[in-house]
């Protein structure tokens, strides 16, 4: 149990396991705000993946997309919510 | 489980959410669930690019097709309107 790459790969399943329940919300979702939900679930699962991905290659540059998606993720539903306020 | 096969089904999944989010942001009738099926196709290749080691790429995606055009697609459904009309 001492072998970094074995805790990566159980990050990724579990992130990955998540991701596939995110999309089932997508699909299944009767409207466009579950979908939204949906949408911003997997931006969230998205960037501890994008950091195992990181933690593997040791490119510390792949931490700074993670960052800009984290950012900008946070603005398209937010732009949403407003849109469900009427008040865009 | 070796690492590379590993990684390559991961990639395999991620490729299986960007035809989900393309179909149905091509094939749904309300315009917000088409933007919403949209921001997940961009933050899916988003992820595919950093895979594929160019992370500036997926820097760049993250930041315009992921921030910026749900951003304008949902202003655009704003004064326009929210459903697709029939085919005739």
């Amino acid at each position: 149990m001492n072998n970094p790459v074995l805790i990566l790969e159980l990050a990724l399943v579990l992130a990955g396991a998540a991701a596939l329940l995110a999309v089932w919300r997508l699909l299944k979702g009767p409207g466009p705000f579950n979908r939204a939900v949906a949408m911003d679930v997997l931006g969230l699962v998205t960037m501890p993946m994008m950091a195992a991905l990181a933690l593997y290659s040791g490119r510390g540059i792949y931490l700074d997309v993670a960052l800009v998606y984290a950012v900008l993720s946070f603005l398209g539903v937010t732009a949403l919510a407003r849109y469900a306020d009427r008040g865009l | 489980m070796n690492v590379l096969s590993f990684l390559n089904l991961v990639d395999l999944l991620v490729c299986a959410v960007v035809l989900i989010a393309a179909g149905g942001a091509a094939l749904h009738r309300n315009l917000l669930s088409a933007v919403v099926f949209a921001g997940v196709a961009s933050l899916a290749v988003s992820f595919l690019f950093l895979r594929l080691a160019a992370p500036d790429v997926a820097m760049t995606e993250a930041a315009i097709g992921a921030g910026l055009s749900t951003v304008i697609f949902l202003i655009a459904v704003r004064r326009t309107q929210e459903t697709e009309e029939e085919d005739r």
